[in-house]
């Protein structure tokens, strides 16, 4: 509820077009924590104004390239089609890391599975694996959810977890993590993949080992702090050069000891 | 009757009052579906009015053009607007159609530069058709956008070979969808009528019953973290042109074993219906290349392709910028004269840091005719051959040029060619190929695009 009110919120004010000062666009990741820092910031600045509006990563870069955004937010770096077509739109782009983050994977708290390892994730979002009782797991098909093709995540993951191998048709793209949560704590046979910040106790999180099930390691603020939980990214955000005087206060804040302790408080890990 | 209305008073008593906020979240909705049909109509556009120098008045140009009885002028040298209709995406995420149609609207009329649909599988998204007037599938250079090209115009050779780069015909596409691991993959493949497409003056359609298979395989990487992508692609082009009442001459040397053109057919071989007539060859083989880095210095580009083949054109033409060897449909009311020819063009693009500052250099050669050189162009020859003429003279052509992009939307070019022809003492009447012509043009151009 909260949620749809403060999207409400956010529609109104950008159909209005309410005195805004920064527009944030882009990483449905990034989203909680641009909404927390920039509640802090507006509080400590009467007088400024951000609207911050998710997406995905795709969303926010395709927003700075036709203006429609001050910042995009990302949870993957900038593609070379991008780079270019920015290039070409002349615009001069700044990048800066606000966090990093741990990638959980969730399963529904029924699950009596609760570690797997790369290998075998790749072979469950490839399609493979299809049944939990082929990771130890009761007899029980598997129902795989991702994000978007718009979203970072949804590359990140594919990247570093899947080895780059295609998603299984059968896998089920969730157009917010929100809904991957929601589906997953809702279905006994799901299994997905969320941005730290948003595991809730209506899921359970899975450990995973990088090294053929020597270790597993839980995703935590903690390890990946100490780099022992392997799916660590780095959270973005991309500026106009021209824009830097505009987006620069709120950007330092972020990186100053106070908006780096909201960073841990959401559940990120924090750059400082 | 009574007991219905008591019935919908009672329904009606009993609907819960909308709150502001669900009237205002129904609203948003409306909003956003109305929006969601927008979405799926593209209108762009671009506009590129400039201003030109050249060396010296009514000289021929493939910078936009012959000068005619000038040697400055206005011009409006692309005004397009283009519609571009996609599909909803279906249950696999997949746009099972796309429309587009694009005018270009200058000072010399208006004319149709795209008018196609194109049909995707709706299963895995791999196999399109596209059907109608289209960019033709070779090469890179004829299909990449005029308005994100660096330099004014393409190069000689493919204005030559390819003029209006559009033509008309049914292409299949196999590419992998965006988000698999093949669609660095990429195979065009179609058939076309041959005629290119319509400018002021020439009109699209065929007039002979050969169509003509065009096809480019290309493959495109990143590597470096998304810092460096490069590509790589082969082309071939396998048509022809009807033989009509005319010669035909391949090249050939005479008695004196001097390079020039001998008859391989002539009006007497000809077939008078032309349901049976013979065609000539137009073949064409081609290979490009492109590598782009994003380094500390700014963005670097190169791109280059070499393109051989044979080309059936016309003959003697003292105006080297009539494109006579440009394969339209006068050609097969003409004698046709065979040609193997080579060219081929190279892109160095650089923008400087994170300026809007973008270095060009630019360099291209065309050489319709590759079996004579220098001043055996234009030589005597005896017997049943003809001698070549100005129209086998090689050119080469070296732009330099710097862009400023104001914004998004505008983007100014300042760019010169350096334009050099083969020379031949025997081409020393009329316009005189014994010494390089001062034909280079200065342009300066704005582009705004929407």
């Amino acid at each position: 509820m909260k949620k749809s009110i403060l999207t409400l919120a956010i529609a109104v004010t950008t159909i209005t077009g309410f005195a805004q000062k920064i527009v944030i666009k882009g990483s449905d990741t990034v989203l909680p924590l641009s909404q927390k820092e920039a509640e802090s910031y507006m509080k400590k600045n009467s007088g400024k104004s951000i609207t911050v509006i998710g997406g995905g990563s795709g969303v926010g870069i395709a927003a700075l390239l036709d203006g429609s955004t001050d910042i995009a937010m990302s949870s993957r770096s900038l593609k070379m089609d991008e780079r270019m077509k920015l290039k070409d739109a002349g615009k001069a782009i700044k990048e800066v890391i606000v966090a990093n983050d741990a990638l959980s994977v969730i399963v529904n708290p029924a699950n009596k599975v609760g570690k797997l390892t790369r290998e075998q994730l790749e072979a469950i979002f490839t399609g493979k694996i299809k049944n939990w009782k082929e990771v130890g797991g009761d007899d029980m098909p598997m129902v795989v959810y991702s994000r978007e093709t718009s979203s970072g995540t949804y590359e990140f993951f594919k990247e570093h977890v899947m080895n780059r191998k295609n998603y299984a048709s059968s896998v089920l793209n969730m157009p917010a993590t929100g809904a991957i949560i929601q589906s997953v704590s809702q279905t006994k046979g799901a299994i997905g993949y969320v941005g730290l910040a948003y595991v809730t106790k209506d899921v359970k999180d899975v450990a995973v080992s990088y090294d053929k099930g020597k270790n597993y390691v839980i995703a935590s603020v903690e390890n990946a702090k100490n780099k022992s939980y392997p799916i660590v990214r780095p959270l973005f955000y991309f500026y106009p050069e021209p824009k830097e005087k505009q987006v620069k206060p709120f950007i330092d804040f972020i990186l100053s000891a106070e908006g780096q302790k909201i960073v841990d408080q959401i559940g990120y890990v924090a750059v400082k | 009757m009574a007991l219905f209305a008591s019935l919908a008073f009672t329904a009606q008593a009993q609907e819960p009052e909308a709150t502001p906020l669900d009237t205002l979240t129904n609203r948003v909705g409306m909003m956003q579906s109305n929006l969601d049909v927008l979405n799926r109509i593209k209108i762009s556009g671009y506009l590129q009015p400039q201003y030109q120098v050249a060396d010296s008045t009514g000289q021929p140009s493939f910078a936009g053009g012959n000068f005619t009885d000038t040697d400055k002028r206005f011009q409006l040298r692309r005004a397009r607007l283009k519609a571009q209709y996609d599909a909803p995406l279906n249950e696999n995420g997949i746009s099972p159609a796309q429309f587009v149609f694009q005018l270009d609207v200058t000072q010399n009329g208006v004319t149709i530069k795209d008018m196609y649909g194109k049909l995707t599988d709706k299963w895995i998204g791999w196999f399109s058709l596209t059907a109608g007037m289209q960019n033709r599938p070779f090469g890179y250079e004829i299909g990449y956008s005029s308005s994100m090209r660096e330099s004014p115009e393409r190069g000689r050779m493919s204005q030559i070979i390819f003029p209006n780069e559009r033509d008309l015909g049914a292409m299949i596409t196999i590419q992998g969808p965006k988000t698999g691991n093949w669609n660095w993959l990429k195979l065009e493949a179609g058939m076309f009528n041959g005629t290119g497409g319509p400018s002021a003056g020439i009109n699209a359609s065929d007039f002979d019953k050969k169509k003509d298979f065009i096809g480019h395989l290309s493959a495109t990487r990143t590597a470096g973290g998304e810092r460096i992508k490069y590509g790589l692609g082969v082309s071939y082009y396998d048509g022809g042109y009807r033989i009509d009442t005319s010669n035909v001459w391949d090249p050939g040397k005479d008695a004196a074993g001097t390079m020039g053109f001998i008859p391989v057919s002539t009006k007497a071989d000809v077939s008078p219906s032309k349901a049976t007539r013979e065609y000539t060859k137009r073949q064409y083989l081609g290979f490009d290349a492109q590598f782009s880095m994003d380094w500390a210095g700014g963005l670097t580009t190169l791109r280059g392709e070499y393109i051989e083949g044979k080309q059936p054109g016309l003959t003697s033409s003292t105006n080297p910028g009539a494109a006579t060897t440009s394969p339209v449909a006068a050609v097969v009311a003409n004698d046709i004269y065979n040609r193997n020819f080579n060219g081929a063009y190279f892109y160095f693009l650089h923008d400087i840091l994170q300026s809007p500052f973008q270095a060009i250099v630019k360099y291209d050669w065309y050489d319709p005719n590759t079996d004579v050189k220098g001043d055996d162009i234009g030589k005597t020859v005896t017997g049943n051959t003809k001698a070549t003429t100005s129209s086998d003279i090689k050119y080469t052509t070296l732009g330099l040029g710097m862009a400023y992009r104001y914004n998004e939307n505008v983007k100014f070019t300042a760019y010169y060619d350096m334009v050099e022809n083969e020379t031949s003492s025997r081409l020393a009447s009329g316009i005189n190929f014994s010494r390089d012509l001062p034909d280079n043009v200065f342009t300066l151009r704005m582009q705004v695009k929407f």
